[in-house]
């Protein structure tokens, strides 16, 4: 059974020269495009299958990103297909914007109800992300004073507790201290024993090999691979090293 | 599409409670700030247009007249300003975790519908100590008129929160059209003023489009359920004709603006 299958996943960015009205008006009577184009994915297709934990590595500007944001739902694709078997929660950074002036706890609500979670499902969940965040006697102080390594831990621990089939992890977990992050990582693989479908965007590499069964290599916006977890970090960290000797010579 | 949005309704709800709590935040009056700003604009109209510009065509009283019409005029103008940025405001969230996104003017909307509420029942409280005769048919068609507003304001709203993520031009001009807006609606002074001999010609001419603005036929309906008895509004031409044109062009305008907000909703993750 697959979680998520993504066919032939094509992604366009516009990027305006122009972004105002009269900018609009201007190349509308000229005739000229009005943006450029640029691709930041182009044919991806994978499948994740249920209960797997998947990889997704890559270099910056490798269309991890924008991979991730399709998967979310955030950003819709230009072509192609992206199929998935049942409820996503990414995990989001939190304390921007809207959320900043927010409490952690009412961060903790608005999130749940985010992702659709009625009064009684927010009730059952609110304690223990309270308690697997560690934040109990700072759960009432907005967002905004939070240190980055406490916006983690709160991101992370109401991502896991949403009842998510699929869970799809940014490198959020570069923050956090060290204790934490081991909490996570026992807490992904706990979760990934129990049924649920990961997905990991990240650079840091060790951990992965840990946690994850397959993986993907993204370059330039393409596959360049597919395959075993450890065959693929092999393969990633190879070509870096070969790459750098060119540069060297 | 109902059915979807009622699955977010605790988020709703939380979005609702949150706007409300942030408006009257570190304010000493909070929630009375709904009835005095009212209150406020209808002193100083009322001192300005009332007695020094002499506005008041007959119209008694006069600061009942002014305070009917704008508090209508207030939850729609607040509902549009504010909906605006209801996207573009919410840009972090938007970026980060997909829901829908029409909830964001939605509950804009709503909770300016809070505040409406109370707000309308100060109208009924100083019509009664002016000793004023309720008019019983136009307070029966009073709760479908406010609805009435409400989808059509959610449908502008809409229209609006969505292209202000394209071209935040759209915050500029709309500032500047709720402006001229409100001058065409008759808060400040009757329709009769329109068809006065002294009006110029073009004045007359466009008082028979005056009610191709919904937002005068909708505040009109408002000031029926205090001034029927002085023949406002009927002897101008509604309801009926232009009553039937208000619900048409507010239900093909909220099927465009869902239809527009749809298709321009793609985008608007990569584009905020």
């Amino acid at each position: 059974m697959e979680a998520i299958v993504v066919n032939n996943l094509t992604k366009y960015f516009r990027k305006a020269y122009d972004k105002t009205l009269k900018g609009f008006f201007i190349s509308l009577v000229k005739g000229e495009k009005r943006y450029k184009e640029f691709t930041a994915l182009n044919g991806v297709s994978f499948q994740v299958n249920k209960g797997e934990s998947y990889a997704i590595i890559g270099k910056n500007g490798a269309g991890k990103s924008t991979l991730f944001k399709v998967l979310s739902g955030i950003i819709q694709p230009d072509s192609g297909e992206v199929k998935i078997e049942g409820k996503v929660a990414p995990l989001i950074e939190l304390g921007a914007g809207l959320s900043r002036d927010l409490t952690g706890a009412e961060n903790i609500r608005l999130n749940c109800a985010i992702f659709g979670l009625d009064k009684k499902q927010i009730a059952e969940a609110y304690p223990k992300i309270v308690e697997f965040s560690e934040l109990d006697e700072f759960i009432n102080t907005p967002v905004k004073f939070y240190s980055s390594g406490m916006k983690a831990r709160l991101g992370f621990s109401i991502a896991i507790h949403i009842d998510a089939d699929i869970i799809l992890i940014d490198e959020v977990l570069a923050v956090g201290d060290k204790d934490f992050k081991q909490k996570c990582y026992t807490k992904m693989e706990e979760l990934r024993n129990s049924g649920k479908t990961l997905v990991i965007v990240s650079h840091s590499l060790k951990p992965l090999r840990r946690i994850c069964d397959r993986a993907l290599i993204l370059e330039k916006g393409r596959v360049v691979d597919v395959g075993d977890i450890n065959e693929m970090i092999d393969k990633y960290q190879d070509e870096k090293k070969k790459k750098k000797k060119k540069k060297g010579a | 599409m109902l059915a979807h949005l009622m699955k977010y309704k605790e988020l709703m709800y939380f979005l609702v409670h949150k706007e409300l709590k942030v408006r009257y935040r570190n304010s000493l009056f909070g929630f009375f700030w709904t009835l005095l700003e009212p209150l406020g604009l209808m002193v100083i109209y009322t001192l300005v247009f009332g007695y020094i510009i002499d506005l008041n065509k007959g119209i008694d009283p006069y600061p009942l007249y002014v305070l009917a019409g704008l508090i209508p005029w207030t939850f729609f103008n607040n509902s549009i300003r504010k909906g605006t940025k209801a996207l573009s405001g919410n840009a972090s969230l938007i970026k980060k975790v997909y829901f829908p996104r029409e909830i964001f003017p939605l509950t804009m909307l709503i909770s300016n519908l809070v505040n409406f509420i109370p707000a309308f029942t100060l109208v009924f409280i100083m019509a009664v100590a002016y000793g004023k005769t309720i008019q019983w048919d136009y307070l029966a068609m009073l709760p479908g008129v406010i609805l009435l507003q409400a989808l059509f304001t959610l449908a502008l709203a809409l229209l609006v929160s969505v292209l202000n993520v394209y071209y935040r031009d759209v915050e500029f001009i709309v500032n500047l059209v709720m402006r001229a807006w409100m001058y065409l609606c008759p808060i400040i002074y009757p329709i009769s003023i329109l068809y006065e001999e002294k009006s110029s010609e073009l004045v007359q001419q466009f008082a028979d489009l005056y009610f191709l603005n919904p937002m005068a036929v909708m505040i009109s309906m408002y000031h029926g359920v205090f001034f029927a008895d002085q023949g406002l509004p009927d002897k101008f031409g509604i309801p009926g004709f232009w009553l039937i044109y208000t619900v048409i062009l507010t239900l093909i305008l909220f099927l465009a603006a869902w239809y527009l907000f749809r298709r321009m909703n793609r985008r608007v993750g990569e584009v905020i």
